[in-house]
């Protein structure tokens, strides 16, 4: 508005600049300009130079990214050693920027979800199932309730139903998918709490914003609440309800670009040994005993529930 | 009521005392410092040195609800009329009560404009009650002028300052106005008022006070001046 | 005088009111009201403790030399992109003044008119929005964040070129043309030396509001110090969030200051006679803008080539043939419907409460023009200071906080945009009365008033217009505003769209977008007529 005021005032002609400052400024412009096309300097947002040898990393966020980074730093030292790659981790904001970057071709190896890995593999043609851990064949959620609402745990979800609920991430299969499904299978509408449910973004956040009472209840996936419960950083008001019942969930994708490296990439993670003590420290971040190949098939049931819900498509 | 002043450029060393029942009008050209005078007197203007005494008391040593009595004691047609514009007349002259009014009252009156009837009634003493409910800024100058003259009527001060009040009106209107504005002189206050217009002067006034150049210059009856003698203090010949 | 006192007394006449005022007026409490329907959730007083730990981290943010560090090459990110993105808003503002200009198109509305529709186009949507999407075509590429920024702003830049092209005076270009001059030399020296004040000064006002378009883009996943504020928000770390915060607030003052003071310039340019001299300050900015262009293209690295690389073509395919045709499915129009009146609602109450704040505060906000207390002039610099953080802080951080202290619904989005609105209309508001004049106020002290009187009477009405005015001109940037808030967290046609971008449901979020577009010309429309009402 102030702009506008100023240009109301009806300003008269403003001094040109004199010419030498001018073409002084222009040809530094251009100088630069040139400068910055000819060394080829990379761009602080942009990603790492693509070539072959480079191998891109990324990860669904699902937890806090200052994990996520130290997680995946450890992971790209790692596979970078082991198959003498530059491997870079480029964290992303959503789960959804996930997908559209490992479809753009920005993100190489992706650590998806169930459900955020068959979006990922729908929509980039040359995609391949690389690995998952040994608990993802086998995956659970836990319901989590404020102790106020004085419900004790117990397998039946309807009582849910008339709660202020918030689920994770839109598209996260821990946080949101799987479990409207078993509430659908319970008789209980996945999008009719009151007020609409909410997406808190990340199961940590599910676990803030229950714990302050803004919702009476929220989902989040089984492996965060046991580490967030052993750290003692769980909110005495939170109380787990109720455990969901068994489904496949993460993996390791690889884009097509990095199709060659699907042999060695799944050698190196299914021939991580608990007892080596560097294989070790990256089972331990991931909460893994190992890692077993996967196939695309393995999601199968994921992407028949996401079509379901409406969010594969 | 004295006036001593040691602003250097606008009044210098200006003694001045306007007793109960006094009419007095301020002559001199432009600039010779009778707006100024004027605010010196209603407290818009801080005189840089000297004693000012309005009504019996020293406005100076005065604070808070005691200064703002004094104040409302002193009505004043500004020059430039001082409407805020954007009102109905009716608020405009309202406004003139602001004094007495306590500021729920004035928030309420905003709403609900309070004692229309009075408004009206000084309305139609200067020739307006038909655009009690106009907008201010949708009358012409003169009659804005007329607004604010009847602000002065609403409020009922014992002094009245007028800065040429009359300056854009037909000389019937402008007799009536200055009529209006001696009312109180006449009954114990006084009028101190700026006006160009000679003749005017010494017809409504009892006394003529002729400034040049931030200085006394003249101080007499009207009866014992003419025309001639004041057009001399602008600097032309009659 | 005897003819005037014969009059009879004059019935008093009826208290006439404003029709068309009265509508308006009528109409917007209507709109406040049903707005206010949908808050009626209220607050939630046991998240005060982790509101709280987040208050309690504005006096301890962090300060390691590592984050510090980080948080200074995300500062240039953004200051590259706002640069980057106005340099590209005013090359195609320029370009496109002359196809919106009333002159260029003289009695031919209908070309006017398709060109006005197809600005429109690039402005009813968000910058976030343009991000989101870019990222899909472009992936991680710089671009992205210029483009966001240069698009939508290049559009409102051209309308606005456009009008103050047709202020000027035809005549000096008319005799050049007459003396046979082509149309470009003629414009060149017959309109635009007297259009240039006008259109540097709005060029200036648009890298300002670029600053604050880069952090939201940077909310988003575009990088930059919004970003860092999204990670840091994202694993909850209070202190990390404030230096964030506070690193904001310095860029937005900075940009702020700067941006003031040109324009001051500009309006008042300072001249000697006779002498072809320049304006130091003004040459300097200039010149400074200049070569933070060429850094910015140097430092984000940015290659034209990207742009028309064979990926892009492919994404960019990709998304339009997945999006054809939008969906016209019943369930997802209802839901459309729903989201636009959540969307409305938050949007005027967010109005509504800066509204009402602004002018509690602009009085103790505005510079006093006289002598005053040391402590009147300390609690101005603080309230300022406040307003500086109301705004500085994006809407989005707003509301995810408040979440844990409102239940969830119209009010957390509402209040979130509502504190931010405040601080843009508070400053205005402040502004609005140190410029009013001073004169009737001090008439009405003059004669005895209370401080509260002398304000409603002789200042209130004085700046009871403009700010009102900016009011309605907000509320238009505050339904936009709410599109980014619901695509980060909070309800409305921003929530949905983000669930569409989520399920990859590009049908759907071609039909979002258009709704969006549709909402908020029809929110302009109205907020334009509303203004021209008031005036």
């Amino acid at each position: 508005m102030a702009g506008r005021r100023a240009l109301r005032s009806g300003s008269p002609v403003v001094p040109l600049l004199p010419r030498r400052a001018f073409l002084a400024g222009l040809t530094l412009a251009t100088l630069t300009t040139g400068a910055a096309s000819a060394c080829g300097r990379s761009s602080p947002v942009g990603r790492e130079a693509a070539g072959p040898g480079s191998l891109s990393v990324g990860a669904i966020p699902d937890q806090d990214p200052e994990v996520l980074q130290r997680l995946y730093g450890t992971v790209a030292d790692s596979l970078s050693a082991a198959l003498d790659l530059d491997v870079a981790y480029t964290p992303v904001t959503d789960y959804g920027a996930a997908v559209s970057l490992f479809r753009t071709g920005d993100l190489d190896l992706v650590w998806f979800g169930g459900l955020t890995g068959v979006q990922a593999r729908l929509q980039t043609p040359g995609a391949t199932t690389i690995a998952q851990r040994d608990v993802d064949a086998d995956f659970h959620s836990v319901f989590v309730v404020q102790s106020a609402t004085g419900l004790a745990a117990s397998d039946d979800l309807r009582p849910l139903a008339g709660l202020r609920f918030t689920y994770g991430a839109e598209t996260s299969t821990s946080g949101r998918l799987m479990p409207a499904w078993f509430l659908q299978q319970a008789g209980v509408d996945p999008q009719g709490f009151p007020g609409g449910p909410a997406f808190s973004g990340s199961h940590d956040a599910t676990l803030q914003l229950v714990a302050s009472g803004s919702y009476q209840a929220g989902v989040l996936n089984e492996q965060v609440w046991a580490a967030r419960t052993a750290e003692g950083a769980v909110d005495p008001s939170v109380v787990a309800y109720a455990r969901t019942p068994g489904y496949p969930d993460y993996h390791w994708l690889l884009g097509p670009r990095a199709a060659d490296l699907a042999g060695p990439l799944r050698d190196f993670f299914t021939g991580l040994r608990a007892d080596d003590p560097a294989d070790a420290a990256v089972l331990d971040l991931f909460g893994a005993g190992s890692f077993v190949p996967a196939r695309a098939s393995d999601y199968d049931r994921i992407e028949q529930i996401g079509r379901e819900l409406g969010l594969v498509t | 009521m004295t006036v001593r002043l040691g602003a250097a450029t606008v009044l210098d060393d200006v003694d001045l005392t306007v007793g109960a029942g006094e009419r007095v009008a301020l002559a001199g050209a432009s600039g010779a410092g009778k707006s100024t005078l004027l605010g010196v007197v209603n407290g818009t203007v801080p005189p840089s040195g000297g004693s000012v005494r309005v009504l019996g008391a020293d406005p100076a040593a005065l604070r808070g609800a005691a200064l703002r009595r004094l104040r409302a004691r002193v009505g004043t047609v500004h020059q430039h009329l001082e409407l805020a514009g954007a009102l109905r007349v009716v608020h405009e002259v309202n406004a003139g009560r602001l004094g007495s009014w306590p500021a729920l009252r004035a928030a309420w009156s905003l709403v609900r404009p309070q004692g229309v009837a009075d408004v009206v009634a000084a309305l139609e003493q200067v020739g307006l009650a038909d655009r009690v409910f106009d907008r201010t800024d949708a009358l012409s100058g003169g009659q804005r002028q007329r607004v604010a003259v009847a602000r002065v009527l609403v409020q009922r001060p014992d002094l009245v300052l007028a800065d040429e009040p009359a300056s854009a009106l037909d000389p019937v209107l402008t007799e009536r106005v200055l009529g209006l504005l001696a009312g109180p002189a006449d009954r114990g206050g006084a009028l101190l008022a700026a006006l160009h217009d000679p003749a005017l002067a010494l017809r409504h006034c009892d006394r003529v006070v002729g400034l040049a150049a931030g200085r006394v210059v003249l101080d007499a009856p009207a009866a014992a001046l003419t025309v001639a003698d004041l057009a001399a203090l602008y600097g032309t010949a009659a | 005088m005897t003819a005037l006192l014969a009059r009879p007394a004059a019935a008093v006449p009826r208290l006439r009111r404003d029709r068309r005022r009265w509508a308006w007026g009528l109409a917007a409490l209507a709109a406040v009201c049903w707005s206010a329907t949908g808050a009626l959730d209220g607050v939630n007083p046991a998240g005060a403790a982790q509101f709280g730990a987040f208050a309690a981290a504005a006096l301890s943010p962090a300060l390691d030399g590592a984050f510090l560090g980080v948080l200074a090459t995300a500062a240039l990110v953004t200051v590259a992109y706002a640069v980057l993105g106005t340099a590209l808003a005013v090359l195609l503002g320029a370009l496109g003044a002359v196809a919106a200009a009333r002159s260029t198109w003289g009695r031919r509305r209908l070309g006017r008119l398709a060109t006005r529709g197809v600005l429109a186009v690039p402005r009813g949507l968000h910058e976030a929005v343009w991000g989101l999407l870019l990222v899909n075509v472009l992936g991680l590429d710089p671009w992205v964040g210029v483009l966001a920024i240069g698009l939508p702003y290049g559009a409102v830049t051209a309308t606005v070129f456009g009008a103050l092209l047709d202020e000027v005076p035809r005549g000096p270009y008319e005799a050049l043309r007459a003396a046979g001059a082509g149309r470009l030399a003629a414009a060149l020296y017959g309109l635009l030396p007297r259009a240039a004040g006008g259109l540097l000064s709005y060029a200036c006002y648009r890298l300002e509001c670029a600053v604050r378009s880069a952090v939201v883009l940077g909310l988003v996943g575009a990088g930059g110090l919004g970003y860092q504020l999204s990670l840091s928000f994202g694993s909850l770390r209070w202190p990390q969030v404030w230096s964030a915060v506070y690193a904001l607030a310095l860029l937005c003052l900075a940009a702020d200051v700067a941006g003031r003071a040109v324009r001051r310039r500009l309006a008042a340019p300072r001249r000697r006679a006779g002498v072809l001299s320049r304006d130091r300050v003004l040459t300097a900015a200039v010149l400074g803008t200049l070569v933070a262009g060429a850094w910015s293209w140097w430092f984000l690295a940015l290659s034209p080539a990207s742009l028309v690389s064979a990926r892009a073509r492919e994404q960019a395919g990709f998304v339009l043939r997945a999006a054809w045709p939008p969906s016209a499915d019943g369930d997802l129009l209802r839901s459309v419907a729903a989201a636009a009146v959540v969307t409305v609602q938050t949007s005027v109450l967010a109005v509504v409460l800066a509204a009402v704040g602004a002018v509690l505060v602009a009085g103790v906000a505005a510079r006093p023009a006289g002598r005053c207390s040391p402590l009147r002039r300390l609690a101005g610099v603080l309230v300022r200071l406040g307003l500086l953080l109301l705004r500085a802080v994006p809407a989005p951080v707003w509301a995810l906080v408040l979440l844990f202290v409102l239940l969830p619904g119209v009010l957390p989005g509402a209040v979130a945009l509502g504190v931010y609105t405040l601080g843009v209309l508070g400053r205005l508001a402040a502004e609005a009365v140190e410029e009013a004049d001073a004169g009737p106020r001090a008439a009405l002290t003059a004669l005895g008033a209370h401080p509260a009187g002398g304000w409603l009477y002789g200042v209130a009405p004085l700046v009871a217009g403009p700010v009102l005015a900016y009011a309605l001109y907000r509320w238009e940037v505050t339904v936009r505003d709410t599109l980014l808030v619901g695509l980060l967290g909070a309800g409305g046609l921003g929530a949905l769209l983000a669930s569409e971008l989520a399920a990859f449901d590009w049908p759907a979020v071609a039909t979002v977008l258009t709704a969006t577009v549709v909402l908020t010309l029809a929110v302009d429309l109205v907020g334009d007529r509303a203004r021209r009402a008031l005036r």
